[in-house]
């Protein structure tokens, strides 16, 4: 079997001195889809900005193995060009940078890091507007400020324009669904679903069946109190969606 | 030598009413003296101005050895005037009809001059500005003449490359007659170090005409920069200034303007940028002397190292300037603990039918934003970067000519 793309080992951590990330492990193969649905607060974002290295979120205990690498030593934006990606649950407006501007900067040091030449405007335009037009996203809204004013649905699929892009090895979608109608929760997914293959993987943090039902997840975590309560089947994620977290939650 | 004993003849001593007014301009200046912690307008950067008893003002003629025949290299077609070392390049200039420019001291000779010189401040409330006028004979006279409408901005390009320790004293008179228009550049830039700048410009509009005035002060981090500007304003005339300064011991850019009458509006925007231990300072006075005037101001800078920004905002609106508006925004990033921003807004308002406002705010990058940027890969050193470039591109957006805007970003 080949080398893990994600192993989390008894991982522990804190936010302003709280501990939310208790003893947790997870380990995710390449081609593999996980689902990891638990309570609000539970600290499913908490786990997502650890791993993606935001200041002020502490590691106190444990290790996290990044396709072989020390990821827990690796800057945010090391981590970022070694393939690992974040879809927001908040995405965060930057007043003053053009959406086109922002995604050369982040597609060109991806490319400085796998030390391949920096693309010019034009050819940086051609990529864009071939993955943009999927996820129909118009030239106007690239022109507009990065995520300035725009709906919770247009910030979703601009998540999922910077993942196609850059196109990690592990894309982490913190609730990518929330705000969505029925048709953009399907442009979402088959941007998604696209990108996806056997030499990547995807950790989904949902709360809903639906989004689960256009990703296929191999295998459903349930996330409690800081660390995975049970594993299991899709399964897992439609007895859920029947009788709600309290009775896993309780049951430890 | 002390700026107020220099030993030199200027040109023009035997004319009595100019040896008048340069007495005047000394005697105004050896009252005040060189600003003080106690000079208000002067408290958060006197300290700034530093030695000034090795200056000395460079009063011989200027002889071109052509090192300053070259025309600036610029993205856009502009009308380029000259100053080398502080004195006035050439007698004779390329502009199209209706403008004309000449030196000062021929402007004085023939006497167009007399209607404007000195008179739109008191040199009294000015310290530099009196010591201007004690020094008067570099700088030019430009006309706009009624109706003309410049075809290309006028770019006045100040180098300074020989001298160092001189006393550069420039005074430029700018009339734009009522209907015309006109944009003008100030480029100050040069490795001299050890140069001060004294620079004064007195800007009269007449009814209907339009300026747009743009300086980037660019020069040696070595050098001290004074800029006083005195504006005058005739009916529905319009002055948008846009100032930006870099790094350098001092840079001062200070306006004064006069609304004198109905629907005159202006407009004074500006960015610095410091990274070690220079001194911004961007001082405005906007006296509303008449109903239903307007101006505004934005003014955004990064301060970084041991660097010092000031923003000192004065809107006056007298008591009959009815329905007028005065808008004041300082916005500054401070990126380090022992770096300072100083903002002094005041408003003295004598009328009650206005609008008017001020705000200042004082802060560190966004470190969501930050964080945002190195999750997609972009390295802090880059985020940053283009953190500070957005910030001040607000600033940028305001000014009329994109292509002076896009020139001026790439040399800030
Ligand atoms: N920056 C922070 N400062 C203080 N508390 C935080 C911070 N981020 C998260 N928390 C707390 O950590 C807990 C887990 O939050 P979060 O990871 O957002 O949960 P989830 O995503 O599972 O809903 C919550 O109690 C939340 O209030
Ligand atoms: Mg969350």
């Amino acid at each position: 079997m080949s080398e893990p793309i994600l192993e989390i080992k008894n991982l522990s951590a804190t936010v302003a001195d709280k501990e939310i990330i208790k003893n947790l492990n997870l380990t995710i193969n390449p081609g593999e889809v996980h689902a990891l649905m638990g309570p609000n607060g539970a600290g499913k974002s908490t786990l997502s900005y650890i791993l993606t290295g935001k200041p002020g979120y502490e590691v106190t205990g444990g290790e996290v193995m990044f396709c072989g690498k020390n990821l827990l030593a690796m800057k945010p934006d090391e981590r970022a060009c070694a393939g690992l990606f974040l879809s927001m649950q908040y995405p965060v407006a930057i007043p003053g940078v053009a959406t086109n501007n922002f995604l050369k900067h982040a597609l060109n040091a991806k490319r400085k890091y796998e030390g391949l030449p920096e693309l010019d405007a034009a050819e940086f335009l051609k990529i864009l507007r071939t993955e943009a037009k999927n996820l129909n996203i118009g030239a106007d809204m690239l022109k507009r400020e990065i995520n300035v004013g725009f709906s919770g649905g247009e910030k979703k699929r601009m998540e999922i324009l910077q993942m196609s892009l850059l196109k990690p090895s592990l894309a982490i979608l913190d609730e990518a669904d929330s705000g969505l109608d029925i048709d953009a929760l399907k442009l979402v997914a088959d941007g998604v679903n696209k990108l996806h293959n056997e030499n990547n993987a995807l950790l989904i943090i949902t709360h809903h069946l639906d989004l689960l039902n256009h990703i296929q997840p191999d295998i459903v975590h349930i996330y409690a109190d800081g660390h995975i309560v049970k594993s299991g089947d899709k399964s897992l994620a439609i007895e859920l969606e029947k009788s709600g977290y309290k009775t896993f939650v309780d049951a430890e | 030598m002390s700026l107020a004993e220099q030993n030199i003849t200027l040109w023009g001593d035997d004319i009595p009413w100019l040896a008048g007014l340069r007495e005047k301009g000394l005697i105004a200046f050896n009252k005040s003296g060189l600003p003080t912690a106690k000079t208000e307008a002067w408290k958060y950067s006197f300290k700034a101005v530093g030695q000034t008893e090795n200056l000395q003002i460079d009063a011989s003629a200027h002889e071109c050895d052509g090192h300053c025949h070259h025309q600036c290299d610029l993205p856009f077609e502009a009308y380029q005037i000259h100053f080398c070392d502080g004195k006035l390049h050439g007698e004779h200039f390329d502009l199209p009809q209706g403008v004309s420019l000449k030196p000062l001291v021929e402007a004085i000779y023939d006497g167009d001059v007399k209607p404007y010189l000195n008179k739109s401040f008191d040199t009294e409330n000015f310290p530099f500005a009196a010591l201007n006028t004690a020094y008067l004979e570099q700088g030019f006279m430009l006309i706009i003449e009624r109706g003309i409408v410049v075809d290309k901005p006028i770019f006045i390009r100040y180098h300074t490359e020989h001298n160092t320790d001189t006393f550069n004293n420039i005074r430029n008179i700018i009339v734009v007659e009522s209907r015309a228009k006109a944009e003008i550049i100030e480029f100050f830039d040069g490795d001299s170090t050890g140069n001060f700048n004294n620079v004064v410009n007195e800007i009269f509009l007449a009814a209907d005409s339009s300026l747009r005035h743009y300086k980037l002060q660019s020069e040696s981090a070595l050098t001290r920069h004074i800029s006083f500007n005195s504006v005058q304003q005739k009916s529905n005339s319009s002055y948008k200034c846009f100032v930006a300064q870099k790094e350098c011991i001092l840079a001062r850019h200070e306006s004064y303007i006069k609304l004198l009458q109905e629907g005159a509006f202006a407009e004074v925007n500006g960015i610095y940028k410091l990274n070690e231990n220079g001194v911004s300072d961007i001082t405005t006075n906007i006296r509303h002397l008449a109903p239903h005037t307007t101006s505004n101001q934005l003014v955004k800078g990064v301060v970084d190292g041991h660097a010092k920004g000031v923003f000192q905002g004065q809107i006056h609106i007298a008591p009959e300037a009815q329905q007028t508006e005065g808008y004041q925004l300082h916005r500054a990033l401070l990126l380090s603990d022992s770096g300072e921003v100083d903002c002094k807004p005041e408003l003295e308002i004598f009328a009650d039918d206005v609008k008017c406002s001020h705000g200042a705010t004082c802060g560190d990058l966004d470190k969501e934003q930050l964080f945002y940027m190195q999750s997609r890969g972009i390295n802090s050193e880059d985020a940053r970067r283009i953190l500070i470039e957005a910030y001040l591109q607000e600033v940028l957006n305001k000014i009329d000519n994109i292509e002076v805007a896009e020139w001026i970003k790439a040399q800030f």
